[in-house]
C-alpha cells in the first residue's frame, strides 16, 4: 500500500465528480448521454471509496490519508484533506448513495445536463465537507453542497418549490454565517495568543480560549450544526425542503446532508472548544429526546407518505443525537453507524415513495392503498424497509440504535429508558405508513407497472446494504474504534451540571 | 509640470487626449462601430500603460500620485472603461447613440475616476471628482428619448451640484485650519493641539456629507434607485463600479493619513455603515424593478466596504481594496448581463422581464447567477472571499458589533438575491423574441465570471499584490 500515499486520492476524490460535472454540460444536447455520464462518474466515485474502504477497513489511530498544501498564503488558510475512520464510513456512504440517487433520476428529462452536473457538484461538496481540516476549506464545501441542493429543488421540485428552496437555503445560511464569524473570531485568538496565522484544525484545537470566548464560539458553531442535522427545534426547514425536493434530492437530503451537522459536531465543534463541549453534551440530550417523541407525534399525523418519512427522519436523528450526548464508545459508535444505517432506510423509502408517485401522481396516504396486492415488488421492499426503519432485529437501524441505547444505559440510564420508549412510537408511525400504503382495499383502478429493472437495482441493492449493517456490523465498526476513543480523549467528559441524570 | 510629470501622468493623459481625439473624430467620422472600438483600444492602451510603465516620479505638481497604488487604481478603471465601452457596442447602436460622443465621455469619466484614486491634495481630489461627475451627468441623460434619463440625471445634478458645494466648502474650511491643500498635512488640522479645530472638524464632516453623496450611503442615497433606473445600463454600469470605487480608493488615501482625527471620525463612519447595511436592505427587499433592487443592495454593499474603511490599518485597506475589485468585477458582469438582454425596444428591467430568461438562454442566465450569488458573498466566489477577508480585517479591529449587522444584513440579502435567480429560472409558457448575445458581450461576461471565480478560488496572487500596494 505504499503507492496510496504517493496519488493524492484524496483530491482525486473531491475533484472526480467536478469533472464529470464538466462533462455533463459539455453534453447538454443528449440526455441520454448525460445520464450515463453521471452514472459513470458516481459509479467511479464510489469504486474509488469502496476501494479506500477495503484498503483501510482495519482502521488505526490518526489519519489514514492526509493532503495538506499551501492554499491562500497571506490569510494562513491551505488546502488540508484528511481521512480518518469516520470520515471514511461517510465517504462511502456518499458514494454509495450518490449512485442510487443518479440511478432514481434517470427519468428526468428537463435540462438534465444541468441537473446530473448539479448533482455531481454537490458530491463534490458533500466529500470535501467530510475529508477537509481546515476550517476555511471546510465552509467553502459546506456552503458549496448547498447551492446545488437549493436550485434542484428550486428547479425540478414539486409545486410548493420555491419557498421552500428558499426556506431551506436560509436557515442553513444562517447558521453558517454565524460559524464564519467564528471562525475567525477562533483565528484571531489562535494569532493572539501568539500562534501563526492559521485555519487548520490541529493548529486551532491547542489554542487556549479564554472563558468568556469558549460558550459565544462553540454555540455558533452548535448552532450551524444543530440546524443541519436538525435538532428541535431549529427542524421546521426539513419537512418543507422535503416534501418539495424531487426524489433524489430527498435522497441525498436526508442520506447525506443531515449527516454533515453530526459529522461537523465530531470533527470540529467539539474537539475545538472541549470544556464548552463537555458541559454542553447534557443539554444535547434534552432537545434529541424531545425531538424523537414530539417527531414521532407529528409523523404520526401526516396525510403526506414523504412528510411523514421526513419526519421520521428527525426522530431518528434525534437518536443519533442522543448517542453523541451519552459520550461513551458503544454510543459514539452507534451514532456514526447509525448515520449509515438511517442514509440507507431513509433512502430507500424516499426512493420508494418517488417510485410510487411516479405510478399513482399522489403521495396522499388515504388515496394509496393495496399496493402489496398490485404491483407486490415494490410492496415487498417497501415493508421491509419500513420494518427496517422501525428497528427490526436482523436489519440495519436496530444495530445503531441498540449500541446507542446500550451506550446511553450505561451513563445516563434514564435518557436510555426514555429513549427506548420512542423505539416504541417509532413502530407506531412506521406501521400507520404500512397500513396505509400496503393493506387495505385498493383504492385507484388505473394499471401500475411493478418495478422495472433500473428499480429493482437500486433496491436490491439498498436492501443488500441494509441487510450487510443488520447482520454483519463489525467490518463497519473496526475503522471506528481508534478515531472514537481519539474524540473521547479530546472531550473528557465532566459530571453534568447541577447533576443532570 | 516636467517632463517626468508628464511621462507619470501618461496612462490619464491617454484617456483624456484619446476622449479629445474621439470627439473631433465623430464630428467629420460618424462611424459608430469604428469609434467606440478605438475608444475601447485607447482605454486598453491607458490599461497596459499603467501597468507596464515604471513612473519616474513619485507624486506630480503636488496633486497626484504616481505611486503603485494609484497606478492600481488607474489600471481598473481603464480597464472597466473598456468593458463599458464593448457592452455598449449594440446597445447604442439600437438606440442611435453618437459614438463619438458616447466614446469620449466614458473614456473621459475614466481618466476622472484614475485622477480621483490617485490625488493626494485636496485640490486633486475636487479635480477628479467633478470631472468624472460632470461627464455622468451627461452620460445619464444620453439617451434622449428616454424621459426617466433626463429625469434622473436631473436629479444626479441637482443634488450633485448640493454635494460639490458640500464638497467646496469642506475643502475651505480645512484648508482655513491647516493652511494646505496636501492631505498628509491637511490632516494635521485635527489636531487636538491646532487651533482651528473645531473649523476642521466640520470641514471634514462636510467632505464626508459630499463623498457619501457619491457613494450613496445612507442617509444620501436616495438619488441611487432612480438614477440607477434611469441611467442606461453600460452607464449605470460605470456609476456604480467606477465612480464608487474611486471614491472608496481616495477615502484609504484619507483614512491611511488621519491619525488623531480617526478616533472622533470613527463613530460617524460607523452610523454611516450600520444604517447603509440595514436601510438598504430593507429597501432592497421590496423591490419589483431590478434596476433599483441593485441600487438599493448596492448600498448595502458600500456598508461593507465602509466596515473595511474603519477597520484602520493595512488589514483593512488590503480588505478594502481586494472587495473593491471583487464588487467591480461582479457588478460589471451583472450590468453586461442586463445589457445583453435589452432590446432595441427598451431595457429588461422588471423581474417578470427575466421570468424563465435562465433556461431559455443557460449561458447568459448562469452567469447572472452567478454574479448575483457572488454579490450575496456565496462561496466559491470573489464575493465569499472579499466579504471574508472584510470580516477578518474588521473583528480584528474589535468592531464585533457592526460585524454582526453585516451578518444579518448578508443572510437577509441572500434572499433578495435569490428571488432574482428563482424568477431566472422558473419556468414560463411564453418565448419572448430575445436576441443571442453578440460576441463582444460575450467575452465582457465570459471576463467578468472568470474574474468572479478565480478571485474566489485562488485569491493568494491578488491579496499579495494588494499588500505591496498600500500606501
Amino acid at each position: 500500500m505504499t503507492d496510496m500515499t504517493s496519488i493524492p486520492w484524496l483530491t482525486i476524490l473531491v475533484f472526480l465528480p467536478l469533472v464529470g460535472a464538466l462533462l455533463c454540460l459539455l453534453s447538454w444536447h443528449s440526455a441520454a448521454l448525460c445520464r450515463w455520464l453521471a452514472l459513470a462518474t458516481s459509479w467511479g466515485v464510489f469504486t474509488l471509496t469502496a476501494g479506500l474502504f477495503a484498503a483501510f477497513r482495519q482502521g488505526g489511530a490518526g489519519w489514514l490519508l492526509y493532503e495538506d498544501h499551501a492554499w491562500i498564503a497571506p490569510l494562513g488558510i491551505r488546502y488540508t484533506l484528511g481521512l480518518d475512520g469516520i470520515s471514511l464510513l461517510l465517504v462511502l456512504l456518499t458514494g454509495f448513495l450518490m449512485v442510487v440517487a443518479v440511478l432514481v433520476s434517470w427519468r428526468v428529462t428537463r435540462f438534465s445536463a444541468a441537473y446530473f452536473a448539479l448533482l455531481l457538484g454537490m458530491e463534490a461538496g458533500i466529500l470535501g465537507v467530510f475529508l477537509a481540516l481546515d476550517l476555511v476549506l471546510f465552509y467553502l464545501f459546506w456552503e458549496l453542497m448547498l447551492i446545488p441542493m437549493l436550485f434542484l429543488i428550486g428547479i425540478w421540485g414539486h409545486a410548493g418549490r420555491a419557498p421552500a428552496a428558499v426556506k431551506f437555503f436560509l436557515f442553513t445560511l444562517a447558521g453558517s454565517l454565524l460559524m464564519l464569524i467564528a471562525i475567525i473570531g477562533l483565528h484571531l485568538v489562535h494569532v493572539e495568543a501568539g500562534g501563526a496565522p492559521s485555519f487548520a484544525l490541529e493548529a486551532l484545537r491547542g489554542t487556549a480560549l479564554p472563558a468568556r470566548v469558549e460558550p459565544w464560539l462553540y454555540a455558533a458553531f452548535l448552532l450551524a450544526f444543530a440546524l443541519k442535522v436538525p435538532l428541535l427545534p431549529l427542524h421546521t426547514w426539513l419537512p418543507d425542503a422535503h416534501t418539495e425536493a424531487p426524489t433524489a434530492g430527498s435522497v441525498i437530503l436526508a442520506g447525506l446532508l443531515l449527516k454533515t451537522g453530526v459529522y461537523g459536531l465530531l470533527r470540529f465543534g467539539l474537539p475545538l472548544f472541549p470544556n464548552a463541549a463537555a458541559a454542553s453534551l447534557p443539554w444535547l440530550a434534552v432537545p434529541a429526546l424531545v425531538g424523537i417523541f414530539y417527531a414521532a407525534w407529528i409523523a404520526y399525523v401526516q396525510t403526506d407518505a414523504k412528510r411523514l418519512v421526513a419526519y421520521a427522519s428527525v426522530a431518528h436523528m434525534g437518536f443519533v443525537v442522543l448517542g453523541l450526548a451519552a459520550w461513551n464508545q458503544t454510543a459514539l459508535e452507534g451514532s456514526i453507524l447509525q448515520l449509515l444505517s438511517h442514509g440507507i432506510t431513509t433512502a430507500a423509502l424516499f426512493a420508494l415513495v418517488g417510485m410510487i408517485d411516479e405510478r399513482a401522481h399522489t403521495r396522499r396516504l388515504d388515496e394509496l392503498g393495496g399496493l402489496w396486492g398490485r404491483v407486490p415488488r415494490l410492496g415487498f421492499f417497501f415493508l421491509l424497509f419500513c420494518l427496517a426503519a422501525l428497528g427490526l432485529p436482523g436489519l440495519n437501524n436496530f444495530v445503531g440504535e441498540i449500541m446507542i441505547l446500550i451506550g446511553a444505559f450505561q451513563t445516563r440510564p434514564w435518557w436510555g429508558a426514555a429513549a427506548f420508549v420512542g423505539v416504541v412510537f417509532a413502530a407506531a408511525y412506521m406501521l400507520r405508513l404500512v397500513q396505509a400504503v400496503l393493506w387495505g382495499p385498493p383504492r385507484r383502478r388505473d394499471f401500475w407497472p411493478d418495478l422495472d429493472v433500473r428499480e429493482g437495482v437500486v433496491l436490491v441493492a439498498l436492501a443488500l446494504a441494509a441487510l450487510w449493517i443488520g447482520l454483519y456490523p463489525a467490518p463497519l465498526l473496526q475503522p471506528l474504534q481508534a478515531p472514537v476513543a481519539d474524540l473521547l480523549g479530546q472531550v473528557p467528559l465532566g459530571p453534568g451540571p447541577g447533576g443532570v441524570p | 509640470m516636467t517632463w517626468n510629470d508628464l511621462i507619470a501622468l501618461s496612462p490619464i493623459l491617454i484617456l483624456a487626449l484619446s476622449s479629445a481625439a474621439l470627439l473631433l473624430a465623430g464630428a467629420w467620422w460618424p462611424r459608430r462601430q469604428a469609434l467606440m472600438g478605438l475608444g475601447c483600444l485607447a482605454a486598453l492602451s491607458a490599461a497596459l500603460v499603467a501597468g507596464v510603465l515604471e513612473p519616474p516620479t513619485e507624486e506630480i505638481s503636488a496633486l497626484f500620485s504616481a505611486g503603485p497604488y494609484a497606478r492600481y487604481f488607474t489600471l481598473l478603471w481603464s480597464l472597466v472603461a473598456a468593458l463599458t465601452l464593448l457592452i455598449s457596442l449594440r446597445y447604442g447602436r439600437e438606440r442611435r447613440f453618437s459614438a463619438g460622443e458616447y466614446s469620449a465621455l466614458v473614456l473621459f469619466a475614466a481618466a476622472g475616476m484614475a485622477l480621483l484614486s490617485s490625488a493626494i491634495s485636496l485640490v486633486g481630489l475636487f479635480l477628479g471628482l467633478e470631472a468624472f461627475t460632470l461627464v455622468l451627468y451627461i452620460l445619464i441623460a444620453f439617451h434622449r428619448r428616454e424621459e426617466r434619463g433626463a429625469e434622473a440625471a436631473l436629479k444626479y445634478l441637482v443634488l450633485g451640484a448640493v454635494a460639490t458645494g458640500f464638497l467646496a466648502f469642506g475643502i475651505a474650511l480645512i484648508y482655513t485650519s491647516s493652511g494646505t491643500f496636501l492631505l498628509p498635512e491637511a490632516l494635521a488640522g485635527l489636531d487636538p493641539q491646532g487651533g482651528l479645530r473645531p473649523l476642521a472638524l466640520l470641514g471634514w464632516g462636510m467632505l464626508l456629507v459630499a463623498l457619501g453623496f457619491k457613494l450613496s450611503l445612507v442617509p444620501f442615497h436616495l438619488w441611487t434607485p432612480d438614477v440607477y433606473q434611469g441611467a442606461p445600463v453600460p452607464v449605470t454600469g460605470l456609476l456604480a463600479t467606477g465612480s464608487k470605487g474611486a471614491v472608496l480608493a481616495v477615502l484609504v488615501t484619507l483614512g491611511a493619513g488621519l491619525e488623531s482625527g480617526w478616533a472622533e471620525l470613527r463613530p460617524l463612519l460607523g452610523v454611516l455603515c450600520a444604517l447603509s447595511l440595514l436601510v438598504g436592505t430593507l429597501c432592497a427587499l421590496r423591490q419589483d424593478n431590478l434596476k433599483r433592487l441593485l441600487a438599493y443592495a448596492a448600498v448595502v454593499q458600500m456598508g461593507y466596504l465602509l466596515l473595511a474603511l474603519m477597520a484602520e490599518g493595512g488589514a483593512g485597506s488590503g480588505a478594502l481594496i481586494f472587495y473593491l475589485t471583487a464588487y467591480v468585477v461582479m457588478s460589471l458582469g451583472v450590468f453586461a448581463v442586463i445589457a445583453s438582454f435589452s432590446s432595441a425596444a427598451g431595457e429588461a428591467q422588471a423581474l417578470e422581464d427575466y421570468r424563465g430568461l435562465g433556461l431559455r438562454h443557460p449561458l447568459r442566465g448562469a452567469a447572472l447567477a452567478v454574479f448575483l450569488l457572488a454579490l450575496a458573498g456565496i462561496p466559491p466566489t470573489a464575493g465569499f472571499m472579499g466579504k471574508f477577508v472584510i470580516f477578518v480585517a474588521a473583528l480584528e479591529a474589535g468592531l464585533v458589533l457592526l460585524v454582526v449587522v453585516g451578518v444579518v444584513a448578508s443572510l437577509i440579502s441572500v434572499y433578495y438575491y435569490l428571488r432574482v435567480v428563482i424568477v431566472l429560472f422558473s419556468p414560463d409558457a411564453e418565448e419572448a423574441g430575445l436576441s443571442p448575445a453578440r460576441g463582444e458581450e460575450s467575452f465582457v461576461i465570459a471576463f467578468c465570471l472568470a474574474a468572479t471565480l478565480i478571485l474566489g478560488i485562488l485569491p493568494g496572487p491578488l491579496l499579495g499584490v494588494i499588500a505591496a500596494l498600500i500606501p
